[in-house]
């Protein structure tokens, strides 16, 4: 078996790496495939909770490197699906704790065992980024449709297309805002795409159901009526190989569904 | 309070579906967010753009008479490639003479640079070539400026 690496990376903190990572790798779990997700934000970590797994870490990379105990013996099965696994970075080190080769070699190692390997992504453009990169052949670039974010992704699109080992990267468009897309406040999906000039992988739509599955470590992959659980559901399915459109955010239209919003927003004023 | 809030309110959805004229916030940003990402992947500041608008407007005045405030020099993206656009309103072409007078005046500015050069080069090596080719070149432009005399 000779499993692919994703990188999922944003140049910009708090746009979504992390929340996606859980949910395109338990999504991914969820079709079969055997799926590892590795934390790179060493000192910052974040996915252990995103997962709910944060009581069962008893290794993490960095012992791994430091040869304090064996590559499977840090992998953390996730509570629910035996096809998942988690590589968790250590809280109590900095970037530096583990090398680009490092990283490689042990992304080499799990591609033995594993169908996909997922390399959650420090924010920024330093060592942590370049560690995180240096296993993977893909890349996905997470972002939202603001400008800061955009600018970001812009500059890890040129890093990225810089480096020979990455073969592709795609875009995954993150807390759409479909009413304000509509009122033209916001940016477009195709707005993004067409300045970043980068192939679609996702558009997840904003979603407060983010927060509750944040806090209860459980990823929005596995509500079945969640809107965003969807999306990321789907970008596994398009990462499998299959076409799957996107999905239609759009409200409702017509002067039915205008009165509605009309009148709840009233409502809302007035409490 | 309430009833003036209703109000607000119902104009509002009204206004809501005629079209607006004003650029919007998502017009804005991409606008601005282009412009921004031309200079990340260039590395041409505003400063860089400033200068070459100044040399492009001193380079283009000797052949015509323009607009200098109006010239607009942008990057432009245009599918995976950046473009250098460079709109010029041309008041009007100047006339033969006009423009023999600046490159003449321009030729005298550069000459005793091209002699400094020349030198150079016949130190460092034998150069015979080069600085063959420099009066043969001087020469066809005088035949010609000489030709197109007679024709006036």
């Amino acid at each position: 078996m000779s499993g692919r690496v994703i990188v999922i990376t944003s140049g910009k903190g708090g746009v979504g790496k992390t929340t996606t990572n859980a949910n395109i790798g338990t999504a991914l779990a969820k079709t079969g495939k055997k799926v590892v997700m590795i934390d790179t934000d060493l000192g910052l970590r974040n996915l252990d909770l995103l997962l709910g797994l944060e009581n069962r870490i008893v290794y993490t990379i960095v012992d791994v490197v430091e040869e304090r105990c064996k590559l499977k013996q840090a992998l953390v099965k996730d509570k629910k699906n035996p096809n998942l696994c988690l590589l968790a970075a250590a809280q109590t080190r900095d970037k530096t704790a583990v090398t680009e080769e490092q990283l490689k070699d042990i992304c080499e190692k799990l591609q033995e065992d594993f169908d996909f390997i997922l390399v959650d992504c420090p924010a920024g453009i330093e060592q942590g980024f370049q560690n995180a990169v240096a296993g993977a052949s893909e890349a996905i670039v997470v972002t939202t449709p603001e400008m800061s974010a955009v600018r970001d992704a812009d500059r890890i699109i040129g890093l990225l297309e810089a480096k020979e080992e990455i073969k592709s990267y795609k875009l995954l468009l993150n807390r759409v805002r479909p009413n304000l897309i509509k009122s033209n406040d916001m940016m477009s999906v195709d707005d993004v795409v067409e300045i970043l000039s980068a192939e679609l992988i996702g558009i997840i739509p904003e979603d407060t159901g983010i927060i509750t599955s944040t806090n209860k470590g459980e990823p929005i992959v596995n509500d079945e009526k969640s809107l965003a659980g969807k999306a990321y559901n789907n970008v596994a399915r398009r990462i499998i190989g299959e076409d799957v459109p996107f999905l239609d955010l759009e409200e409702p239209k017509g002067i039915v569904a205008k009165m509605k919003k009309f009148f709840s927003s009233l409502k809302g004023e007035n409490k | 309070m309430i009833l003036a809030n209703l109000y607000n309110k119902v104009m509002g959805f009204f206004r809501q579906t005629e079209i607006e004229e004003v650029e919007s916030a998502k017009d804005t940003a991409c606008n601005r967010l282009r412009v921004v990402l031309m200079q990340d992947r260039t590395n041409l500041t505003p400063e860089l753009m400033d200068r070459m608008r100044k040399e492009l407007v001193e380079l283009l005045s000797k052949y015509v008479e323009m607009d200098k405030d109006a010239l607009d020099l942008n990057l432009e993206q245009d599918g995976d490639q950046v473009a250098l656009m460079l709109s010029i309103p041309v008041i009007r072409a100047k006339d033969e003479e006009e423009i023999k007078e600046a490159l003449a005046k321009e030729d005298e500015e550069e000459e005793p640079q091209d002699e400094e050069v020349v030198d150079e080069v016949d130190d460092e090596d034998s150069g015979d070539e080069e600085v063959s080719e420099e009066p043969d070149e001087s020469e066809e432009d005088e035949s010609e400026d000489e030709k197109e005399d007679k024709k006036d």
